[in-house]
């Protein structure tokens, strides 16, 4: 085991210098850089040969007349020392910027996710038990009715309806805080978040019901349908112990694999629901970043997730060795 | 639900604990710094119009320069000196004294090849020197006579030379988010994504504004944005046509806002590229333009919220060839133009044609403007019923530019956000086809010759005849189809008193709370 763990580990250096150098060159290899999107957008290039050197003069304090390999090197250099470099945007220091938006992204994903699973679960196990019973064709019905509205719309609709005074005044139009909570205990502060937080966590959560749910319920319906299941209930045991301990634990293995995508998925925001309800996190971070060429900002976040993703799939194959102990690591590699 | 969002409510106090003298306007995105010397976009710009100053400042009716920070100029008869002698007594925020090595510090930082401002340092060109006479006169010395050049030195942007000359890299100076200025206002507070704030600078040495706090809320969908106003989190925005048309004007919007329209130097364009055979000719370019509905455009897209225009410059500025009359649609006229230029359908497919080749172009747009992409559908069906056949490409705006710049391209739709004086000379001169903003090839000797000229024309009323007379020799070339100048659409809070429309816009400094009025 442990020198399983240790080969994946040192497998994983070169899948992260592949992703990130095929995220380098991406990047750099796409039309437009920082500087002449600026320009172009300002309307101040005044092209004559001299503000050609000033343009050049401009790209080599960003190291971007080096060739692409050279760039990757000195970005890969820094970054083994945790050095991000600054972002072209503001001049800050990315892991500063990162680290304003990581905490809002995280809080709101947690909730999200925590919601999620809560909700889709018992659900999908209750579909499998009675499946095919009213309740599991119109839970289904319901959940993907959820699933196809556009987040977009139901967003504006939510703060339309139930923020904009018109109709309702519950919640507030957007942010995070209000202006007035600055230098207020931890409990107004707290709550004061929570208020904010109410309608973008519906919005996130309100899709992603349908499909853990009906991930749980095939998985529950393949293991019902095992030999063990008929034993355990021939052995005289209570329904909901058949259920809960037979059935559902073996049905997690492949919920496992969704694990995988747990960690990664923590990081990333969406720009819609972001934009929206103004909340500066990850998703805007990184689509501005990309609109603007801000590479290392593009970067940093890219290496992260990166390295979450793996590192995802590395606990992932991990706990599936756990859970069942007929999956041999060893001989896997 | 409804007890716990009671009990949120009532621990945060809702927005009704903010002063009466407190504007709250809009930003549709975040700044990227407030360092003057390095921002590039109008978010910042609009913020340090409150903090910092320049020499010269422009004054919103005549359109013309009056002192700022300096108190008056004096220009050497050969117009490469410009003289300024700065006010005494004026402090930055913090209560140091402005001087003349302030200046001088700026112009070294902007031209320092170390600070990240291309677009700002291609204006200082010509300027090779600005040196300190005593601590209160400065002189700017141009390498060559300019008729901008006192506007550019009296608008060069300056920051203080006390908090920014120690050593630490400009680019990633903490005083970027930490704006200190000569003017009315003060910066207090930028919270990431959610809000910028200024308070007056109770140290200014004018008269200072009723208005105490400036919030500036940062909110990326401009719909919430509208939702907000409407709620009065906001008393201060510009609003999109189609909110100025059907979402302003029920009687109980108008009782808490007024309505305000002006016209900034701004003019869309349909280009066409004369590099390519199709539209080296101008009688071509001229038929295109007869070919597109502009009055139905105008109407159908922006509500009739626009200003026709036919020339390269500001519509109200003395430039303004007004004796020219617009194009109007006229296709029979533009199927005569094309004859006579050899196109015509020869083959009977239901296309023009010319030498066997048949008339087809593309029309390439940004992927993120709804205008062009509901114009490009519009000039696709009418083009087609003259013979013409048009394809639409988008790019995402990077691309888009990159499709400019290498002059791949047969005809787009962009628009110009240019300066109440403008130099036609980037867009226009030959010299700036291959790599400059002429990216449609425009080439005439006459309109050449006009354009030095006018650069080093003093003369007010001869400079004026120039400029008329090439923006005759541009309506007649074509180069671009000419559309509209779009107003700005700004809607404030009643809450707020002698709300002036100047020819270029509001200035929030002369308002009053109304209730002191």
């Amino acid at each position: 085991m442990k020198r399983y763990i240790l080969k994946r580990l040192f497998l994983l250096v070169p899948t992260l210098i592949g992703i990130t150098l095929i995220t380098y060159m991406i990047v750099r290899f796409t039309p437009g850089d920082y500087t002449s999107l600026r320009l172009d957008m300002q309307m101040g290039l005044k092209t004559t040969a001299a503000s050609k050197e000033i343009l050049d003069q401009e790209r080599r304090l960003y190291g971007l007349d080096k060739p692409w390999y050279i760039g990757y090197m000195d970005w890969l250099g820094k970054f083994c020392t945790l050095d991000f470099g600054t972002s072209r945007k503001d001049g800050r220091p990315v892991s500063e910027r990162i680290g304003d938006a990581l905490p809002i992204t995280l809080a709101l994903n947690l909730i999200t996710m925590l919601i999620v699973y809560v909700i889709s679960i018992p659900l999908g196990i209750a579909a499998s038990v009675k499946k095919d019973s009213l309740f599991d064709r119109v839970s289904s019905l319901a959940l993907f009715i959820l699933y196809s509205l556009p987040t977009f719309w139901i967003a504006l609709l939510l703060l339309m309806f139930l923020s904009s005074g018109e109709y309702l005044n519950l919640f507030p139009l957007g942010g995070i805080t209000s202006d007035t909570m600055t230098g207020a205990g931890f409990f107004p502060l707290a709550g004061d978040a929570a208020w904010h937080l109410v309608l973008p966590v519906i919005t996130l959560t309100y899709g992603s019901f349908a499909f853990l749910s009906r991930y749980t319920r095939a998985n529950m319906l393949e293991v019902i349908n095992q030999q063990y299941i008929t034993t355990a209930r021939s052995k005289g045991l209570s329904e909901p112990r058949v259920i809960m301990v037979h059935a559902f634990r073996n049905s997690l293995i492949p919920l496992i694999t969704l694990m995988a995508t747990l960690l990664p998925g923590l990081l990333g925001g969406s720009v819609i629901v972001e934009s929206i309800f103004s909340i500066p996190g990850m998703g805007m971070l990184a689509f501005e970043a990309i609109l603007a060429r801000d590479i290392p900002v593009i970067m940093a976040i890219e290496a992260i997730s990166a390295l979450l993703t793996l590192g995802g799939i590395l606990i992932a194959d991990l706990s599936y060795a756990l859970v069942d102990p007929r999956i041999r690591l060893e001989t896997k590699i | 639900m409804s007890i716990l969002t009671a009990f949120f409510c009532a621990c945060t106090g809702g927005v009704s604990s903010r002063g009466a003298d407190e504007l709250y306007a809009y930003l549709s995105a975040e700044p990227d710094t407030l360092n003057p010397v390095i921002s590039s976009d109008a978010y910042s710009a609009e913020i340090n119009s409150h903090i910092y100053e320049t020499l010269l400042d422009m004054d919103l009716d005549t359109l013309g320069r009056k002192p700022d920070l300096a108190e008056r100029w004096e220009i050497s008869p050969d117009h490469r000196r410009y003289r300024f002698f700065l006010k005494k007594g004026v402090l930055w925020s913090d209560g140091v004294e402005f001087t003349a090595d302030d200046v001088v510090y700026s112009f070294k930082v902007i031209k320092d090849p170390k600070t990240a401002n291309a677009h700002r340092k291609v204006n200082y060109l010509d300027i090779t020197e600005v040196r300190k006479i005593d601590r209160y006169t400065v002189d700017f010395i141009y390498s060559k006579e300019y008729y901008l050049g006192l506007e550019i030195c009296g608008g060069m942007t300056i920051i203080p030379r006390h908090l920014f000359n120690d050593g630490a890299d400009i680019n990633t100076h903490r005083n970027n988010r930490l704006p200190l200025g000569t003017g009315p206002y003060r910066f207090t507070e930028w919270v990431t994504g959610s809000r910028i704030v200024l308070e007056r600078n109770e140290r200014y040495r004018d008269r200072k504004p009723a208005i105490r706090k400036i919030v500036y809320r940062i909110v990326a969908e401009p719909s919430v944005a509208f939702l907000m106003l409407k709620k009065g989190e906001l008393d201060f925005m510009s609003v999109r046509p189609i909110q100025w048309v059907r979402q302003t004007g029920s009687g109980k919007f108008l009782r808490s806002f007024n309505k305000f329209q002006y016209f900034t130097p701004n003019y869309s364009y349909i280009a066409w590229n004369s590099r390519r055979p199709v539209f080296s000719d101008a009688r071509v370019r001229r038929a295109m333009s007869r070919l597109i509905n502009l009055e139905a455009i105008l109407e159908k897209l922006l509500f009739g919220l626009g200003k026709r225009v036919n020339g390269t410059f500001y519509f109200y500025s003395k430039y303004y060839n007004s004796d020219i009359s617009p194009i109007e649609y006229d296709p029979a006229g533009a199927m005569a133009l094309l004859k006579q230029a050899g196109w015509a359908d020869t083959d009977g497919d239901g296309f023009l044609d010319r030498n066997g080749r048949k008339f087809s172009f593309t029309f390439t747009i940004s992927s993120g403007s709804k205008f062009a992409e509901r114009l490009g559908t519009i000039m696709k069906e009418d083009f087609r019923k003259a013979g013409i056949d048009m394809e639409i490409n988008r790019y995402e705006w990077a691309v888009f530019v990159q499709k400019l710049n290498s002059r791949d391209f047969d005809a787009v739709t962009l628009s110009w956000s240019l300066g109440y004086n403008e130099d036609p000379y980037d867009l226009w001169h030959s010299s700036q086809m291959e790599a400059g903003f002429n990216f449609v090839g425009f080439r005439d000797a006459e309109a050449d010759s006009i354009m030095e000229r006018g650069r080093r024309e003093f003369d007010e009323a001869r400079r004026t005849a120039l400029f008329r007379r090439l923006d005759r020799i541009i309506y007649r070339e074509q180069p671009y189809t000419f559309m509209f100048c779009s107003p700005a659409l700004v809607v404030v809070s009643k809450r707020f008193g002698n709300v002036v429309v100047h020819r270029a816009g509001l200035d929030t400094d002369e308002w009053t709370i109304a209730g002191d009025r």
